[in-house]
């Protein structure tokens, strides 16, 4: 699904470039619940931001499918965006002047999704993650765990076929933290390919793969 | 779509009270000031044009032309309008107006005692076909057809009869004559050239039923077929200048033509030709309008630049969205859409205040706006535009801004706003440059109104009154002027022609007697005492004495006539004061007239003009004001004493007093409009330009709230802060003050120039309104940056 060929990220300072990333070469199938891990500072948001199209200042190759992302047009890259990517962050981003259901609803609004069809997606989540009641209350009144389901719920709305999530549990206690690793696994088990980078061993056990990166290199990659 | 963003836009401006209001402030003050000018300018534009075939309906002027000089006057012959009709196929219809209003006042008398009365006009029977006002009662194609007729306006029929189904068939009696009432119109609309109460039949008048081809005393409209090229009319016209007109004058060394004005363009023409009711300077419509656009520039700007500012903020929520999948045009949709509801709120706003400033406008300015107009489809529709193309030039630059930003930086908040921190800066320095250009011109335009105040006219206008009196009450007058001196209440009373703010009458010197030369040349007809009345001093020679005849007491033409000329004229003859003494010159009436005295020259016109030559005339039968010197302290005694002697002597007519200096202030009427029109605007431009400033001084004090905690810690004072915030602003406030003097001598010498005496070029406006609006800005930017000082550090450096 994924091909990363030679991936360099620097950043050029006065007397040296200082590598963030340096040569990362990876394929990732579909299917696939891959862990990044490592030490801060080690290019794990980097190497996340690089593969959910969130940064286009690198060297090297990313073939998506079999599309090159380097030679693509604005457009296309921004309608690949649309239709195959789902993001989840530490921070849950959530947009504090609109409700929890308007939440959900701005990416399907931005892909132009029909009333009827957005208000049955919506449904269907708020439905599946317990939070019908909450759906008109705005984000500062909800708990952390609740935004995080929030965050998913709406970052999923979309069926992405891609679910990237940097240190969705970063800002939770270790209870809420199970609650959200279960739902990926489940999105998991439904078929969709996460990409999730997290400091916290035990996340890893949720998913397939492990990779361990340390100052921009990979310096393993493992089969759990 | 359309919705959420609406929705998304609402909540946000409500969440951030004071970017809303600032931003809702600056955009109503702007929209309001804008449409109030516009308004204005709608009005003024649509003078004389609500007549049906007003394209085809021309006022005719004449010229008359004399060695090289021409005049042109907005009177012509009794005889054009029939000769027209009868000879010149090409005229549909033709009327004549004799505006009685420029000569005296009538006095109206419906059987309760009379009343004065300054709007009367004669019009003959086919004033009605020309201009179609609505007769509202009568029979329309009657009512000015026979002699003895007279039509009222609605208003003046329900003060004189309280209706106007009832005025119809009374009677009314004119300084004695007695008239019929035979219809009543409607009121002449407030952008008509024409303002009358009253018009009479022009049969009425003593010359209305044998027409001449002298004096040129009436006005002419015509009405040409459709499809008259009124450019080849004039040919027409010129023929019956050589068939009636030309031989005759050639004998006085005159040419003359007549040239047609189309109606429409009365109003805001040639001024000296607009002669009924006061009119506008076309390019005081035009520096307004440039206003109006400028006022909204910076409302706009102010939005821009806070917008902008604000961008800042709101990086996050532009990244998150562009991760969900927000394009650029949907970004755009969502940024535009909020710049469109605050305008949209502004516009409603605006109309508001609108409401409440239109009868204080009316006030001010004399214009009545329509707001009405704002209820029409076609002004919804272009208010709808406006506030779609505000919005749009208000939310484009940020939006672009904004919807630009790379996702992750800007997710990160790492988006220093340096790209667009150019832009914002010109655009301060443009609001800045507008709002000292705009105070500037106040200034100047005040100086100078300071100056024409203050400048020795050389002569006495303090203290001054001026009676008008009419010509039947002459002979009262001199019994009437012993009385008031002996009462006190006058130390010095003369007869005159007019007050001697803005003598018009036209001579001319002939060669002849002891002068070879031609000389055009401006007549005042006084008696002796004028001299003493408004302390006129002679340079040469003697006043006139009791035994110098009077203009009326000359036998002919060759009896020995004295005069007074101006220092001017003399000059202008070849003479010195002195040697003028006893010189005869051809005054073409008299020619021999001998002058006596020469006075000191003294401003006889309005400061737009030089300074001319000047004849008087020892003429009190052709006087209609009394001029009274009355003696010192408060006036409104002597002003009773004099009234009082007044109506014993003439019960007939109204005592009406007019002080000269208060009617040489209406000389400058325009420039006095025009000075607090732009004092008033200025004071928004400032105060809106400040308003910007505050909201842009916030935001950098916000931003830079925990650089100022450090600072302080490291020990920075107040002052240090201060520095730190205004450093920025005070550069361009020097840059647009740079650009602002280039404006304020452009715009003085443009407007000065209009002045023939006038004020020297000096720093002091420069100064002053630089030095206004640093202050201005300085206290803005202290009053924040004081805040921010305020603020303990302990706090401000821990939020990171």
């Amino acid at each position: 699904m994924i091909q990363l060929k030679e991936i360099d990220k620097y950043i050029e300072s006065r007397f040296q470039r200082i590598f963030i990333l340096k040569g990362i070469n990876l394929t990732i199938q579909e299917g696939e619940f891959l862990t990044l891990m490592g030490p801060s500072g080690a290019g794990k948001s980097t190497l996340l931001n690089i593969l959910g199209l969130l940064d286009e200042d690198y060297d090297g190759e990313y073939l998506f499918g079999n599309k090159n992302i380097r030679t693509m047009k604005e457009r296309e890259r921004s309608s690949l965006h649309k239709s195959e990517f789902g993001y989840i962050f530490q921070a849950y981003h959530l947009i504090d002047e609109l409700t929890v259901y308007e939440n959900i609803e701005t990416p399907l609004l931005y892909r132009k999704v029909a009333s009827a069809e957005r208000k049955s997606i919506i449904a269907d989540l708020l439905d599946r993650f317990n939070m019908v009641a909450k759906k008109d209350l705005f984000p500062a009144q909800l708990s952390g765990g609740q935004q995080q389901l929030v965050g998913i719920a709406r970052a999923i709305a979309g069926r992405p076929r891609l679910l990237l999530a940097d240190e969705p549990t970063g800002n939770l206690h270790s209870g809420q933290a199970k609650e959200i690793m279960e739902v990926f696994q489940e999105l998991h088990q439904e078929g969709t390919t996460i990409i999730q980078a997290t400091h916290a061993r035990e996340n890893a056990d949720y998913g397939t793969r492990l990779i361990n990166l340390l100052d921009g290199r990979i310096e393993s990659d493992e089969k759990i | 779509m359309w919705k959420n963003y609406l929705k998304v836009s609402f909540r946000n401006l409500r969440k951030r009270k004071l970017y809303t209001g600032i931003n809702l402030l600056g955009l109503t003050i702007a929209i309001v000031s804008f449409l109030a000018i516009c308004l204005y300018i709608q009005h003024e534009w649509s003078y004389d044009k609500m007549y049906a075939d007003h394209e085809r309906i021309y006022k005719i002027n004449q010229e008359f032309v004399s060695q090289g000089e021409s005049r042109l006057v907005s009177s012509t012959p009794s005889s054009l309008i029939p000769t027209l009709k009868d000879e010149v196929p090409e005229v549909e219809e033709g009327t004549l107006l004799f505006d009685l209003s420029i000569f005296s006042s009538v006095m109206i008398d419906a059987g309760e005692g009379s009343q004065e009365e300054k709007k009367f006009a004669f019009a003959d029977e086919n004033f009605f076909d020309v201009f179609d006002f609505q007769i509202l009662a009568g029979n329309p194609s009657r009512i000015l057809s026979e002699p003895n007729q007279l039509v009222l306006t609605a208003s003046t029929a329900n003060r004189y009869f309280g209706g106007y189904t009832q005025a119809v068939g009374k009677a009314l009696k004119v300084d004695g004559k007695e008239y019929q009432v035979s219809g009543v119109m409607e009121d002449f609309p407030s952008n008509s050239h024409m303002e009358f109460d009253f018009l009479a039949s022009f049969l009425s008048h003593r010359h209305g039923k044998d027409p001449e081809w002298s004096p040129s005393n009436y006005y002419t409209y015509v009405k040409l077929r459709d499809g008259v090229d009124p450019v080849s009319f004039h040919s027409k016209l010129d023929q019956i200048v050589d068939k009636y007109l030309g031989s005759e004058l050639a004998q006085y060394g005159y040419s003359t033509a007549f040239y047609l004005q189309p109606v429409a363009q009365i109003h805001l023409g040639d001024q000296s030709l607009n002669v009924i009711k006061p009119g506008s300077d076309i390019r005081y419509i035009y520096i307004f309008g440039v206003v109006a656009l400028l006022l909204m520039a910076i409302g706009i700007i102010n939005y821009v630049n806070l917008a902008t500012a604000e961008a800042t903020e709101r990086n996050k929520e532009v990244g998150l969205r562009k991760t969900l999948g927000a394009g650029r045009s949907q970004l755009f949709g969502q940024f535009v859409s909020e710049s469109m509801l605050l305008t949209l709120g502004a516009a409603g706003l605006s109309i508001l205040v609108l409401n409440l400033i239109v009868p204080k406008f009316k006030e001010i300015s004399g214009v009545p706006l329509n707001l009405d107009l704002f209820a029409t489809p076609l002004g919804i529709l272009a208010m709808l535009v406006f506030v779609a193309v505000v919005g749009l030039l208000a939310g484009m630059y940020p939006s672009v801004i904004l919807s630009g930003m790379q996702p992750i930086k800007a997710l990160t908040n790492k988006t220093k706003m340096g790209g667009g921190a150019w832009v914002r800066k010109s655009l301060v320095m443009f609001q800045f440059f507008v709002s000292i250009g705009l105070l500037m011109a106040t200034l100047i335009v005040k100086n100078q109104l300071d100056y024409m105040q203050d400048v020795s006219l050389g002569y006495e206008k303090e203290q001054i009154i001026a009676v008008n009196y009419h010509y039947s009450m002459r002979n009262s007058m001199e019994t009437l002027k012993g009385e008031m001196l002996r009462s006190g209440a006058a130390i010095s009373v003369a007869r005159a022609a007019d007050m001697p703010i803005h003598i018009k009458a036209g001579y001319k010197v002939f060669p002849g007697g002891d002068n070879q030369k031609e000389l055009m040349i401006t007549g005042y007809s006084v008696d002796p005492d004028i001299l003493e009345t408004i302390q006129l001093d002679l340079v040469a020679g003697e006043n006139f004495s009791e035994a110098d005849p009077t203009r009326a007491e000359l036998e002919d033409e060759h009896s020995r006539n004295p005069i007074l000329m101006n220092e001017a004229a003399v000059q202008q003859l070849g003479w010195s004061s002195e040697e003028a003494i006893g010189k005869v010159v051809n005054m073409g009436f008299s020619e021999n007239s001998v002058i006596k005295g020469v006075v000191k020259d003294f401003y006889f016109n309005s400061l737009h003009h030089e300074l001319g030559p000047l004849v008087i005339f020892n003429d009190p039968d052709q006087s209609n004001v009394l001029l009274i010197k009355l003696p010192a302290g408060n006036p409104s005694a002597h002003l009773a004493t004099l009234e009082g002697i007044w109506d014993r002597m003439l019960s007939d007519r109204p005592f009406n007093p007019v002080f000269v200096d208060q009617a040489y202030d209406q000389l400058y009427r325009s420039e006095q409009k025009a000075g607090l029109i732009f004092g008033i605007f200025s004071a928004i431009a400032i105060f809106i330009a400040c308003m910007g400033l505050f909201g842009l001084v916030s935001y950098v004090a916000m931003r830079r709230t925990r650089e100022i905690g450090i600072r302080k810690v490291l020990g920075a004072t107040q002052q240090n802060v201060l520095s730190v915030l205004a450093g920025d602003f005070l550069k361009l406030l020097g840059i647009a003050s740079v650009f602002s003097i280039g404006f304020g001598v452009w715009f003085f010498q443009a407007w000065i120039a209009d002045f023939a005496n006038r004020i020297s070029l000096n720093f002091w406006p420069f100064i002053l309104a630089i030095g206004l609006v640093f202050l201005l800005a300085m206290l803005t930017i202290g009053y924040r940056s004081w805040k921010v000082y305020s603020l303990n550090p302990a706090k401000t450096l821990k939020s990171d």
